[in-house]
């Protein structure tokens, strides 16, 4: 049975290549961060990267990534120290043009558009790519504030502000935990509830993915599990990218692995490669690669 | 050059192949000397193969534990996933296997003072080569991670099944001959589809050690006739 898919709401049309944008372009979809109700989505391809190198300066820390990112799927990055798989998450926002020498080289495609050209406002990307970073990091404002920062930076009207934190912390499953103390200080909440309240924030501004670097390992089993939930509902929204050393977790949450192994040169320096990229049901039951199989394992070189 | 992290793990999984090894050895030995036993009407050997039995369930029974262990605690993954997955599927097959042993046994008292004519003795000896050797094969396969030597056993399982057929008619036509009666005829070929019984066990333990091995489950003809109807009824 194959119809043509009908297009939802959820069909993120971006291109006009992320120029910089008058007010206007940014403005949010109030409806669509509340709409609550999980709908079955067609995937397609977000992020196409083409033989990516990243440098710091001279050294070479990620070479030959070619992978495709599919919408509304988990793709988890994972492999040893050192493997370069968070300075891969951080390319697909241009994270990366923050560190001094920093280069990408290669192409990274985000809806048919090259990310790295310079037409591209990376500040536009971060908006459409946000990010939840390993340790709990709320502003030092109230809970409201925390999440209502970005629409309001984007233009959304003060009306309907009020509906955009409640939905984004709706959506990160944080709601009812904190409706009646929205006023107090976002570091009177637990890790876990931080961290929920980082990921209110980041879907806040109505992103299209969400790259996730090591989101739980500060938190506890019965708070990572709660985040785990949350990622999975979160993909009938968004994309998620997300950076694991915990296996067990990559294997219970995404769709789609890619392993990262480090190989050192001659002179001792340490480029990380992309070794298998496959479905995860296949990397956790018969990978392709024997390196994937002695990581996994734990017969690790 | 590989270092080994989860050395604790892995030894208990050799442990578990080591033991299903002499579990398979055990069933090959059972085989042939419930044959004899058979053969000259021991009926005290029998007894000593059906008390042997027991042994062989502990050793399952602790195997099988082990198993659980390794995954609940363990999280394997990969090929030690389906090294476990494979141990607990062969765990069944070979205590199955031991269990014909015994039932073979117990024939034999029921058989005593029947007369079994050469063609009889010949067969049975020549079934007990064959689910011996398939026995072997199968655990051979298995210890080596031989995914090559498990594909050829469903093959070489026809010669025992074909002697299997002229065991049939051989125990029948004694029986027109008037060697035995209805009752240990009906006996005799029961003990033969017990070899046979063995011989499908072991080709099970190679298709097995071929997921082990490749990954890829066995085929199943039921299994992709009802895929293939499902398929039709969703169109």
């Amino acid at each position: 049975m194959s119809q043509e898919p009908e297009a939802s709401a959820s069909d993120v049309t971006v291109p006009d290549a992320l120029a910089p944008k008058d007010q206007s372009r940014a403005r949010i979809d109030v409806s669509a961060v509340a709409a609550m109700a999980p709908q079955r989505v067609e995937t397609s391809t977000v992020f196409e990267c083409a033989d990516v190198d990243v440098y710091y300066t001279d050294f070479r820390a990620l070479r030959d990534v070619t992978l495709d990112v599919n919408s509304h799927e988990v793709t988890a990055l994972i492999g040893p120290s050192g493997c370069g798989k968070t300075t891969f998450l951080r390319c697909f926002n241009r994270m990366n043009d923050l560190i001094e020498g920093a280069r990408v080289e290669g192409t990274i495609n985000y809806h048919g558009v090259d990310l790295y050209q310079d037409e591209v406002d990376p500040v536009e990307v971060r908006r459409r790519v946000g990010m939840v970073f390993q340790k709990p990091n709320p502003f030092p404002k109230s809970i409201y504030d925390n999440v209502a920062y970005g629409p309001r930076l984007a233009g959304v009207k003060r009306s309907e502000i009020d509906d955009v934190v409640e939905g984004s912390l709706t959506r990160a499953a944080l709601w009812d935990e904190v409706k009646d103390r929205l006023k107090m200080s976002a570091y009177g909440l637990s890790g876990g509830q931080q961290q929920r309240l980082c990921i209110a924030r980041a879907i806040a501004v109505q992103p299209d993915v969400v790259l996730m670097d090591e989101p739980c390992s500060a938190l506890d089993p019965i708070a990572t599990g709660r985040i785990e939930e949350l990622i999975a509902e979160l993909k009938t929204d968004y994309t998620i990218i997300i950076v694991t050393h915990n296996m067990q977790q990559a294997a219970r949450i995404s769709d789609m692995t890619a392993f990262f192994s480090v190989q050192a040169n001659e002179m001792g320096q340490r480029t990380g490669e992309l070794v298998e990229y496959a479905p995860t049901s296949l990397i956790f039951t018969n990978p392709d690669d024997p390196r994937t199989e002695a990581y996994i394992t734990g017969r690790v070189g | 050059m590989t270092e080994e992290v989860r050395t604790e793990f892995h030894q208990l999984m050799e442990e578990v192949r080591a033991d299903l090894v002499q579990m398979g050895g055990m069933v090959a030995e059972g085989v042939s000397a419930v044959t004899a036993a058979l053969l000259a009407g021991d009926i005290a050997s029998a007894d000593q193969i059906i008390t042997a039995d027991d042994e062989l369930d502990l050793l399952s029974l602790e195997a099988e534990e082990k198993c659980v262990q390794l995954l609940a605690l363990q999280q394997p993954v990969a090929v030690d996933l389906r090294a476990i997955l494979t141990d607990l599927r062969m765990i069944s097959e070979i205590e199955r296997s031991g269990d014909l042993v015994t039932n073979i046994a117990k024939a034999v008292v029921r058989l005593l003072g029947a007369e079994l004519v050469p063609r009889v003795r010949g067969l049975l000896d020549r079934m007990r080569e064959q689910a011996v050797r398939l026995t072997a094969m199968a655990m051979d396969a298995y210890a080596d991670r031989d995914a090559g030597l498990a594909a050829v056993l469903d093959e070489i399982d026809d010669v025992l099944d074909d002697l299997h057929g002229q065991y049939l008619d051989a125990v029948f036509a004694s029986q027109n001959a008037g060697h035995i009666d209805t009752q240990q005829a009906v006996q005799l070929a029961v003990v033969g589809r017990f070899y046979e019984r063995i011989g499908d066990h072991a080709v099970n333990i190679a298709q097995r050690v071929e997921f082990l091995v490749t990954g890829q489950l066995p085929e199943h003809i039921g299994a992709n006739r009802a895929r293939a109807r499902r398929e039709q009824d969703e169109m």
